[in-house]
């Protein structure tokens, strides 16, 4: 609102999930993967073992050419991204954590000149020193993920902030702990898949005990990841845990994905690193890398769709609007309020409302296409559903603007796809009318609102239908022709009779 | 607001830090990554020059395998650095430079690529470049393009960042993110005149490596390099400069002619500081004991930067003066938070000194130029 919107096309959250669930897959390897290092070549000194001692020089070298170039610049893509998608939500942060952020800089510098030092110079320095500042490099980027864990699961639990705005009452907030362990397990697992791709080119005689070695440190993260995981999910808000209990799929989709992949490694990890060794090849750790991956990225998943309808939950909407602004907006009009609508056509305003309002989340004819949500809509029930926005799905921000900012971008919507319903048999067509009007809200016997005509005919569920509004402020009347009613009341009545 | 601009309104939370505060660490961070990406934008080209001439400089080509070792640490640290300026910059500046960067978004958000790419290539060009020098060349070439594309791309956000007028008729064009600034008259002088001054710090840099081998000819090689890529550069940077100062508007500009004493005082400082590094640096280069001579022509090339980088903060105010004003954030300093930054900062020093001092006073004592050459 505030901003003007990049119109990419399709959702910049997405924009926003693909930049950061490759960032993050590789700082939690910069983390984990540090002691994973600093610990193995204690190992190697102890056992004097010199082949041992070799690979990790090797995957010292490996690790660094990945994080620091990878990792850290996919770190900074993070920051142009939101900056570029969330504008708003990232002034908000800034302004909130820059002090968090300083410190996590500093960290972040402490790491970069220890890893260098650390990879590049293993026959300068002498063992301890090496050793020290292989720790050094660990605790550095561990308390990056320190510093960055508490403004990250701010976003989605800013618990006490909401009211005393404070920066320790959001960054220790409800997520906090469970979120760090949680990514520490990650980091572990990380260490040890990362290990298997260098540890594959090693000689013979000690790729078996690498290969056990790294496999330990994967099973350990991964066999940790249920329990903390649930700790994790625990403290997440009453309504995320109504997403995952299937009011949205693709919430449950991304925890059962998580899950199975995570599974699929413990038994990868189980039957090929630790038992058979010998028959670990490329493409189990391709494979185990891909799941690593789904893990990461459905975890991430789910921590931004928890959040829905907010951004920063209960302060910024997914949209980029304020809370507190959605008032003043409803009072003033878009239009007074955001320099970026500039278009006096009605249909081309609607449009622009559309980028400023859905376009975060929705793309006309692919991701979250509006244009398959509004089929059938006439001007009248868009408008009217406008005003209902946030009882949908729970994941809705609520419209922001007066009059002629909802009937314009009503006007908009209902545009996009006035298909007739098809035809078909009665109960065919009533379904397709239940669908378009009814089943934004409403399940037949399930958990969302469920409808039961029981005990009724469709000539009064017909009635029934003409009486909306005065159920309650949150139904929009039926504006459907008399034919669509008929065919509706039909399916009611077929289908909870 | 102070016009009828479409800028975007200020962040209602308060700046967590002082101003003056806030000013001096975005500057003095800005500073040290400048001295960073001038060095590997400058040190690149001489990379590439000095691999061409490698059959006939022996100088040349040993210049060229020490600069693949130093550039992947300097890459390292110019993004490093450059981390920190951008995030003070939004605390202050950020209303303006989101909308701007939206407007370009598809070249900014391209940057990340274009690091990944041209640091890669840096590094191959550190890790083949003796073996295969033929493709280690052609790497380094196409790096030196993306990064001279990034410092053009940034050269457009930042102008367009003081450049409210030209955002609706931007945005109107594409809301897709494919626009450049280039209408504006100042991109092009503004970004040849850093382009050439990283060369010119470059320069420096060279003679710094000079300075630590001059008892060999190699070293004295080195000091007469680099005062070549110091002063041709800055010589040529007078032209553009003046270039630049003459496309600025009106108003910008008389800030640095008597409207406004500090920049007038700056603008006097940075012309004369660069003839002092000119004429210290020609004299260190033909004198037997160039140090003392050196250190003051680099100490005058450095403190040019340092007075560029005032200069750049009061052309942005000086532009910004109509829409925007520092008086106009509210502040509510997080002292406590501050402190701990500063003892972490001061640990963090503490710590990198250790390191540092673990890599040199060690056995096999070695320079910065092979911290990263693994050998």
């Amino acid at each position: 609102m505030n901003y003007p919107v990049w119109q990419l096309g399709f959702p910049g959250g997405l924009l926003i999930a693909a930049v950061a669930v490759l960032h993050v897959f590789v700082s939690h390897f910069a983390v984990g993967g540090g002691a994973y290092l600093v610990i193995t070549e204690h190992l190697a000194y102890q056992r004097n073992d010199d082949l041992l001692l070799l690979y990790v020089k090797r995957h010292s070298k490996f690790f660094a050419l990945v994080t620091v170039v990878f990792g850290a610049v996919t770190g900074v893509g993070i920051w142009f991204t939101i900056g570029l998608v969330s504008p708003e939500a990232t002034s908000s942060l800034i302004h909130t954590f820059v002090w968090g952020w300083a410190i996590e800089w500093v960290f972040f510098f402490v790491e970069i000149a220890a890893v260098l030092i650390y990879a590049y110079n293993w026959d300068r320095l002498d063992r301890r020193t090496h050793l020290a500042i292989g720790w050094i490099y660990f605790v550095a980027a561990w308390l990056s993920l320190v510093v960055i864990n508490g403004i990250i699961t701010y976003m989605l639990t800013p618990g006490r902030w909401l009211q005393s705005k404070g920066f320790w009452d959001g960054f220790f907030n409800p997520t906090y702990l469970p979120s760090l362990l949680i990514r520490m397990a990650m980091a572990t697992a990380l260490a040890g898949m990362f290990g298997l791709v260098t540890g594959l080119r090693q000689a013979t005689p000690v790729r078996e005990r690498i290969v056990r070695w790294a496999g330990a440190w994967l099973l350990i993260g991964i066999a940790l990841l249920p329990l903390l995981g649930r700790w994790y999910y625990g403290k997440f808000p009453a309504f995320a845990h109504d997403y995952v209990a299937g009011l949205i799929p693709a919430a449950r989709r991304a925890v059962l994905a998580g899950a199975v992949c995570a599974a699929l490694i413990l038994l990868l990890t189980l039957v090929f690193a630790l038992l058979k060794p010998r028959l670990v090849n490329a493409a189990v750790v391709a494979v185990l890398l891909m799941c690593g991956l789904l893990v990461m990225g459905s975890g991430e998943y789910l921590r931004e769709f928890s959040r829905k309808p907010y951004v920063i939950n209960g302060y910024i909407y997914a949209n980029d609007m304020r809370v507190a602004d959605v008032t003043r907006i409803s009072t003033q009009g878009v239009k007074q309020v955001s320099p970026w609508v500039m278009a006096a056509e009605p249909v081309q305003y609607g449009r622009e409302l559309f980028a400023l309002q859905c376009a975060a989340c929705h793309s006309l004819d692919g991701y979250r296409s509006i244009r398959s949500r509004v089929r059938g809509w006439d001007a009248t029930f868009a408008r009217e559903m406008l005003l209902h926005l946030q009882l949908t799905r729970g994941t809705m921000p609520p419209f922001a603007g007066n009059e002629q900012d909802r009937a314009a971008l009503g006007d908009y919507l209902a545009s996009l796809a006035p298909a007739a319903v098809a035809a078909g048999g009665e109960i065919d067509a009533g379904r397709q009318v239940y669908e378009m009007r009814c089943a934004l809200c409403h399940s037949i016997r399930g958990s969302r609102r469920p409808l039961d005509f029981s005990g009724m005919d469709a000539g009064a569920i017909a009635d029934f239908t003409r009486t909306l509004p005065d159920l309650s402020a949150d139904m929009p009347p039926f504006t459907g022709t008399e034919s669509e009613r008929h065919a509706l009341a039909v399916y009611l009545h077929d289908a909870t009779k | 607001m102070l016009t009828n601009l479409p800028i975007p309104r200020i962040d209602p939370m308060p700046a967590p830090g002082p101003i003056w505060l806030l000013r001096t660490l975005l500057l003095l961070t800005f500073f040290l990554h400048l001295l960073f990406m001038n060095t590997l934008l400058g040190g690149t080209v001489i990379a590439f020059v000095c691999t061409l001439r490698r059959k006939r400089s022996l100088f040349a080509a040993q210049l060229a395998g020490e600069l693949g070792h130093i550039l992947p640490v300097v890459f390292a640290f110019t993004i490093t650095l450059g981390v920190a300026p951008l995030l003070f910059l939004q605390v202050m500046y950020g209303h303006l430079l989101y909308a701007s960067s939206m407007l370009i978004a598809v070249p900014w958000l391209g940057i990340i690529g274009m690091v990944i790419l041209a640091y890669y290539g840096v590094y191959y060009f550190s890790l083949r470049a003796t073996s295969h020098p033929v493709s280690g060349t052609i790497v380094m070439g196409l790096s030196i393009a993306l990064l001279a594309s990034i410092a053009h791309i940034y050269t457009n956000n930042f102008t367009l960042m003081l450049g409210p007028d030209r955002w609706a008729s931007l945005y109107h064009r594409s809301a897709a993110g494919w626009n450049m600034n280039w209408t504006d008259p100042t991109v092009l002088p503004r970004y040849l005149h850093f382009v050439l001054g990283a060369l010119a710090v470059t320069g420096l840099f060279l003679v710094i490596q000079g300075l630590r081998k001059r008892e060999t000819s190699y070293g004295r090689w080195l000091i007469d390099q680099g005062t070549l890529v110091f002063v041709a550069p800055t010589i040529l940077n007078y032209l553009v400069g003046f270039w630049f100062l003459l496309r600025l508007p009106g108003g910008v500009r008389m800030t640095f002619m008597g409207h406004d004493t500090f920049p007038t005082a700056l603008l006097g400082i940075g012309l004369l500081l660069p003839p002092a590094a000119i004429v210290h640096l020609i004299l260190a280069r033909g004198n037997k004991s160039p140090v003392r001579q050196a250190i003051i022509g680099i100490g005058s090339g450095v403190g040019t930067i340092a007075v560029m980088v005032l200069m750049r903060d009061a052309v942005r105010n000086a532009y910004l003066a109509p829409h925007f004003r520092f008086e106009q954030l509210p502040v509510a300093p997080q002292w406590g938070i501050i402190l701990l930054f500063v003892l972490i900062f001061v640990g963090g020093l503490a710590t990198l000194f250790y390191m540092l001092r673990a890599l040199t006073c060690s056995p096999n004592r070695v320079t910065a130029a092979t911290v990263a050459s693994g050998r």
